[in-house]
């Protein structure tokens, strides 16, 4: 269990690496959204290594809370022309 | 029962870890990624959460784990999507560009 909880937190690495490579917006919201996910299964292991059932409930509401995040800013950059750059909203 | 857990879980991280490949493919679009990227988030989580649920047995543990799989199941494919809409909306990295016709510019 110890080698998957090592694991999870080495895969944190290559999608930071997506964040800071990823070329447009989106790519760095796909890269924040893939980060959180990969919490939440280090909080799960976390609460299942130590016995410690009520974590799961930080793992719900944190699921929650970034896929909401996510979709607001996704919502807040789309219809925009990438050439203007901060195109106005169509 | 453990070992089943054990085995399910493996075969979770493996999916995950062949994931990353996916996505940093070089010369793959952006929608290549963004699909590789919420499968394996999806079935990477899903198989942890059966082999964790399998490891533990009837218990409390079992019955949020249960819970936050189902949310996850749903909520994943429906972020990714949200993204990849907007990312096609504002013309990022259009696929096709034999098809200019912008059939989602109409309806506003």
């Amino acid at each position: 269990m110890y080698v998957i909880f090592a694991i999870m937190l080495g895969l944190l690495v290559p999608y930071c690496i997506r964040v800071a490579v990823g070329p447009s917006v989106w790519d760095r919201l796909l890269g924040v959204n893939l980060i959180s996910s990969k919490i939440i299964i280090i909080i799960i292991l976390y609460s299942s290594l130590n016995d410690l059932p009520f974590l799961l409930d930080f793992a719900i509401f944190y699921a929650l809370s970034g896929f909401i995040g996510t979709i607001f800013i996704a919502l807040f950059f789309s219809d925009r022309d990438t050439k203007k750059g901060l195109g106005d909203r169509k | 029962m453990s070992i089943l857990a054990y085995i399910v879980m493996g075969i979770g991280v493996a999916f995950m870890l062949l994931g990353v490949i996916g996505i940093f493919k070089p010369g793959k679009d952006f929608y290549y990624r963004i699909l590789v990227a919420c499968k394996i988030d999806t079935v990477g989580l899903l198989t942890l959460g059966i082999g964790l649920a399998i490891y533990h047995g009837i218990s409390f543990f079992t019955g949020k784990m249960f819970l936050i799989v189902i949310m996850i199941l749903v909520l994943n494919p429906f972020v990714a999507h949200i993204v990849a809409r907007s990312a096609s909306r504002s013309g990022y990295d259009s696929i096709g560009d034999s098809t200019d016709v912008d059939e989602s510019a109409g309806e506003k």
